[in-house]
């Protein structure tokens, strides 16, 4: 019996999704990111044309049997390229959140613990990065460095890492006087253990909508930089990148366009509806616990 | 709309009067239940009754400020004889401020932050025709002397936030009552108020319930408050009234059973049983000295405001065993004193020395007091994790398992979340934590004032036996004079950051020699007495 | 007074702060991290000695901390460098792309304030009904469209009204007035459309969440009519923190008109800053860079200022 205990995790996480609409919202919003990740799955085993292959006897083909999308300007199967895409999108947003998660808790969890002086300063340091508009940064960033993925990727959780900071300060700041952390300071438990084990967990109501919006907006950023050339470098795929081969083709070829488009506003709005989901259900009552 | 109709002996008559709500569960859930209520013109009428008994209901619904959702379902209202269900909105809406006026219970969110005193008054003027600036100013300032403020003029320039808690309530009295209402409904307005202060608000009430003719309407689910300031009190229970009088007679010989039990419940000393705590040894090494030590928050960076001291040269000792307690209004920093024994404020002058000894501490907010996120067995084991005790899995969950049960938790509940528990039990889990480490001085702010009166004797028993089982000396911070009359060996008064008072319980409150003392014993005999104490 | 005076003077340390580090950054950047930059200028022919008196003559060979200052000090003095790819003074080219970038961004802001305000207080009116839901849900579609997306689809749905939307031609304002604000309505509507979104979205709560604070209950009872109570209470409140929101709205609208000109083809500052990328014109990025930044630093100062002006528990402590 002890060992069990001993065992037993002592505290979860687990979203308890309360409200009809906020269900409703939730499991959309999953539907859609779901669907974005199964193509994403699938692309990986299998495309139906070589994304990369040019064929330049068929080019700009409007959609038929043989390629369900059409062609692009090169003769590229457009379904094709439109799978591989999706990892370029899933990947960048989710590696740059991470980086931008880790650097805003290093900035904003100590910020609002230690208060002071220290607070002021990485206030001065995360409110100078957002005074670059996050495009800005982002492609002086891949201006100096370079235009690889990795590159791309460091940049944008920088730029995002201010408002992550900004969140974690802002409930830091809210929970450090309540009671149960104020027993904590008393024990003279470790800050650092404080910061991640006592206060962290309760401010995952304020930090996933924070996370899921910040992920919706990564991928936009990732999209303008493919669509200003920015971003991955040719041959490979990208939903900015197609969307910036269609201009020329807007009115003859609106096919280039609007399978992009569908692609990227549905993994947008499929994250969107999920942070509103968690949202609502966490703001009527509905617990994370 | 301003028909003078014939005055009738009750101002208000509320008959058959039902409301509901629509809800998920239930459809329409009914808030009232054919209510019958009236009330006498020129007295003062209070309600009581548990939370959701509809009391605060009845009284929006006589305002008119019910919310959209509510949904009348029959009966009426009459005011001064005119039924104001049969009136238009907007007639209706006038009477508001005009004829009725209403206080609410949290002056500290009340006023909008954003506007000074003068236009946030001024407002109630205008909106009821006053055009006349300098009328306008007359007449607030005419208020704010009624109210007490000796200087009205330098409120009218002044913010919000930059008021005390009491002084914003006198504010919203003026509001209310500046266009002279025959009716003023109070909806617990001293709730959020400490004992003193609570005291003036009443003495304020009543003396502008003479001289202007005010009818008044207090609602609260304080029985010593509605016993010494209302004339008639009326008993709520699920939405309709089951009992009713003149107070005294109410208050001493209830005639129904649910009316007993709410006296029972409220009353602590017929709670209280023969919990005792250890008589301390003087001549023993004091536990705990504390001398000329001053303490306070930080200044702020780029502020000229340096330490900003909240207590200055205190000096006191404590005695293994004893219990001392430490009473004061709010702001005399007895919390300051807490937090800096503790350590979570450095003191800024003077020594304390701790000799070595292990402290637990409990704190007054039983719905803070746990952290959310971790379940109680986290609880239990951070401050052995802090304290870097090593136990072998066997001891552990003997330990935690003795511990919950010297808290009278059952050891299930460790698995449990703070949300999952009420707020006695919580407060007995901080108990618990404390417990675990077998300090030797607890030290306990205002741990009684969030709790209901029979978990506040639980957890009195509790600290009791903790003192008998581990000789542990506690600092009891309270302003519920009657608990600490019943535990403490010695107290101390603060007031304004030092220490005016101090000796042996029996000396101090039964010949106070400081004002502070004085007018904590005099507020507190008061608010156990009859309504025609009152001055 | 004094309190006022001291908080004017905290602000106005932290605005010099924080361009100090604006500055640095930036500065590092374009001269410090890409290497040598009067190799590369010249190329990989360059001799060794043209390589040094091309340093010495762009004062490259100064230590770090004075070139920092000078160039610190020509900036501020409006002198951001010189274009090696234009060879002309990177202010001069700033100024020329300025009103293109500078009147998407004003048009775009007065659609956002104008549009999302009427809109919310509407809906914060009868919450979940009709009104409501219909904006609410088509503020979800237009927050996740990209303005770049939307740029390219609204150009697909109106190539009818090519025409009337003068798309791709551009009059500079000098010239001709209201064809230089008709050549900028279709984009400005492109950036605008998500953000409005989003601030109807933080009005619309921010207004239902101070409609149900206890102050309003107060001037409720003093007889206060529901529009009064709406302009008195609860909008002013809810500027407080409007102020911040849109200030950071104004960013991003800076953001995405250096996108958004790429579709219509508008010579402003977006395209500038992709040829300095593209010809490594470091003058030209950094001088491009520092300017922007320093715009946004200016807005988010003035809105800070303004939010303690509004709420006086910032000033007043």
């Amino acid at each position: 019996m002890a060992d069990r205990k001993a065992k037993l995790s002592t505290s979860k996480v687990n979203v308890k999704l309360t409200s009809d609409l906020g269900r409703i919202s939730f499991v959309v919003g999953a539907c859609m990111l779901g669907f974005v990740f199964l193509v994403f799955l699938i692309s990986v085993f299998y495309t139906p044309y070589n994304p990369n292959m040019t064929d330049a006897s068929n080019i700009l083909k409007a959609p038929s049997f043989e390629h369900l999308f059409g062609t692009d300007h090169l003769g590229r199967d457009v379904l094709s390229r439109i799978m591989s895409a999706s990892k370029y999108t899933i990947f960048v947003s989710f590696a740059g959140i991470a980086i931008a998660l880790v650097l805003g808790m290093l900035m904003g969890l100590t910020a609002g613990y230690w208060g002071g002086i220290y607070d002021k300063a990485i206030m001065l340091l995360s409110n100078s990065i957002m005074c670059f508009p996050g495009i800005l940064l982002a492609l002086v960033a891949v201006a100096v460095f370079g235009s690889s993925m990795l590159n791309v990727v460091f940049a944008l959780g920088i730029v995002f890492s201010p408002s992550f900071a900004r969140v974690l300060r802002t409930g830091t700041i809210a929970i450090s006087n309540r009671e149960y952390i104020l027993h904590a300071k008393i024990l003279k438990v470790n800050p650092f253990r404080i910061m991640v084990v006592h206060i962290l967990p309760n401010l995952l109501t304020a930090l996933i909508p924070a996370v899921v919006i910040g992920l919706a907006n990564m991928t936009l950023f990732e999209s303008a930089m493919s669509f200003l050339g920015l971003g991955v470098q040719p041959p490979a795929a990208s939903y900015g990148k197609m969307l910036s081969d269609a201009q020329s083709y807007v009115t003859t070829s609106p096919w280039l366009i609007v399978f992009p488009a569908f692609m990227l506003i549905l993994y947008i709005l499929g994250l969107y509806f999920i942070s509103e989901g968690v949202r609502i259900c966490t703001s009527r009552g509905g617990t994370i616990e | 709309m301003n028909k003078s109709s014939s005055k009738s002996v009750n101002i208000i008559e509320i008959k058959d009067f039902s409301l509901c709500f629509p809800s998920k569960t239930e459809g329409m859930k009914p808030v009232l239940n054919k209510l019958n209520l009236s009330i006498k013109r020129g007295s003062i009428f209070g309600v009581i009754g548990n939370s959701g008994c509809g009391k605060t209901m009845t009284a929006m619904s006589i305002a008119s400020l019910l919310p959209k959702e509510a949904s009348i379902q029959g009966g009426d209202i009459l005011f001064n004889g005119q039924s104001l269900l049969s009136m238009d909105p907007h007639s209706r809406r006038l009477l508001l401020g005009d004829k009725i006026g209403v206080i609410f219970q949290e002056p500290m969110s009340a006023l909008d932050p954003l506007m000074r005193i003068e236009a946030a008054l001024g407002e109630v003027l205008i909106s009821h025709g006053v055009k006349d600036k300098n009328e306008i100013r007359s007449k607030i300032m005419e208020m704010l002397k009624v109210v007490g403020f000796k200087n009205p003029d330098a409120i009218l320039n002044r913010y919000p936030h930059q008021l005390s808690g009491g002084q914003r309530q006198r504010i919203l009295i003026a509001g209310a009552a500046l266009l002279k209402p025959s009716l003023l409904i109070c909806d617990e307005p001293t709730s959020a108020l400490d004992t003193v202060t609570t005291i003036s608000i009443l003495e304020l009430l009543r003396s502008m319930s003479i001289s202007m003719g005010i009818t008044m309407l207090f609602i609260s689910h304080d029985l010593n408050v509605v016993g010494c300031f209302c004339d008639y009190v009326a008993v709520m229970k699920d939405g309709a009234i089951i009992e009713k009088g003149i107070t005294s007679r109410v208050l001493r010989s209830p005639q129904t059973p649910y009316t007993l039990s709410l006296l029972r419940k409220s009353r602590l000393d017929n709670v209280l049983s023969n919990d005792f705590f250890l008589k301390p040894n003087y001549s023993e090494t004091p536990l705990l000295e504390v001398s000329n030590m001053s303490s306070g928050y930080d200044g702020r960076l780029f502020s000229r405001q340096k330490h900003a001291n909240v207590i200055h040269d205190i000096s006191f000792k404590m005695y293994p065993k004893e219990v001392l307690g430490v009473i004061g209004g709010s702001g005399c920093g007895k919390t300051t004193l807490a937090k800096t024994i503790c350590g979570l404020l450095t003191p800024t002058a003077g020594t304390m020395l701790l000799n070595d000894v292990i402290i637990g501490v409990v704190f007054q907010d039983p719905a803070s007091c746990l952290n959310p996120s971790h379940n109680i067995l986290w609880h239990l084991l951070e401050p052995l994790k802090a304290k870097k005790i090593k136990l072998s899995k066997l001891e552990t969950r003997e330990l935690l398992i003795a511990t919950m049960k010297e808290v009278n938790l059952k050891p299930s509940y460790l698995l449990r979340y703070p949300h999952q528990l009420s707020g006695g039990q919580r407060q007995r889990v901080a108990i618990a934590m404390c417990l675990i480490l077998k300090p030797k001085l607890i030290i306990a702010d205002e741990p009684f004032s969030s709790l209901d009166a029979s978990s506040a004797a639980n957890v009195l028993s509790l600290l009791s036996s903790i003192n008998h089982k581990y000789n542990t000396a506690i600092l009891l911070i309270s302003h519920n004079l009657h608990i600490v009359s019943k535990v403490a060996s010695r107290v101390m008064v603060m007031d304004s950051g030092t220490i005016v008072e101090s000796g042996q319980l029996s000396e101090v409150f039964a010949s106070p020699s400081s004002q502070a003392a004085k007018d904590l014993l005099e507020a507190e005999r008061k608010l156990n007495s009859n309504p025609n104490a009152l001055s | 007074m004094r309190e006022n005076l001291k908080f004017i003077l905290t602000k106005a340390v932290e605005f010099i702060l924080t361009l100090l580090v604006v500055s640095f950054f930036t500065f590092a950047a374009f001269s410090i991290l890409p290497g040598d930059t009067a190799s590369v200028i010249l190329g990989p022919e360059a001799t060794p000695e043209q390589i040094d008196s091309l340093r010495q003559e762009l004062g490259l060979d100064k230590p770090v901390v004075e070139q920092y200052l000078n160039w610190l000090a020509g900036t501020f003095s409006g002198n951001l460098g010189q274009s090696t790819a234009f060879n002309v003074p990177v202010s001069s080219l700033i100024a020329q792309r300025l009103p293109v970038t500078l009147g998407m961004c004003a048009l775009a802001l007065i659609i956002v304030i104008g549009v999302s305000y009427p809109m919310a207080i509407l809906s914060s009116r009868k919450p979940f009904h009709l009104a409501d839901q219909v904006f609410s849900i088509i503020g979800h579609i237009a927050f996740a469209i990209p303005p770049f997306v939307l740029s390219l689809l609204l150009i697909l749905l109106f190539s009818n009204l090519f025409g009337y939307f003068a798309v791709g031609q551009y009059y500079a304002p000098t010239d001709n007035f209201g064809g230089y604000l008709n050549s900028l309505l279709l984009p400005s509507v492109c950036i605008a459309i998500p953000k409005i979104a989003m601030i109807f979205k933080f009005l619309r709560s921010s207004i239902i969440t101070e409609k149900a604070s206890d102050y309003i209950k107060t001037s409720k009872a003093h007889g206060l009519s529901d529009f009064s109570i709406l302009i008195r209470h609860v909008l002013p409140n809810t500027n407080v923190s409007a102020i911040t929101v849109v200030s950071i709205v104004l960013s991003d609208i800076i953001g995405g008109s250096l996108i958004v000109e790429q579709v219509f083809n508008l010579p402003g500052l977006g395209r500038l800053l992709l040829m300095g990328i593209s010809r490594r014109d470091f003058p030209l990025l950094s001088g491009m860079v520092f300017y922007l930044a320093l715009a946004t630093v200016i807005i988010y100062f003035v809105a800070d200022i303004l939010n303690n002006l509004v709420d006086p528990r910032m000033r007043l402590k």
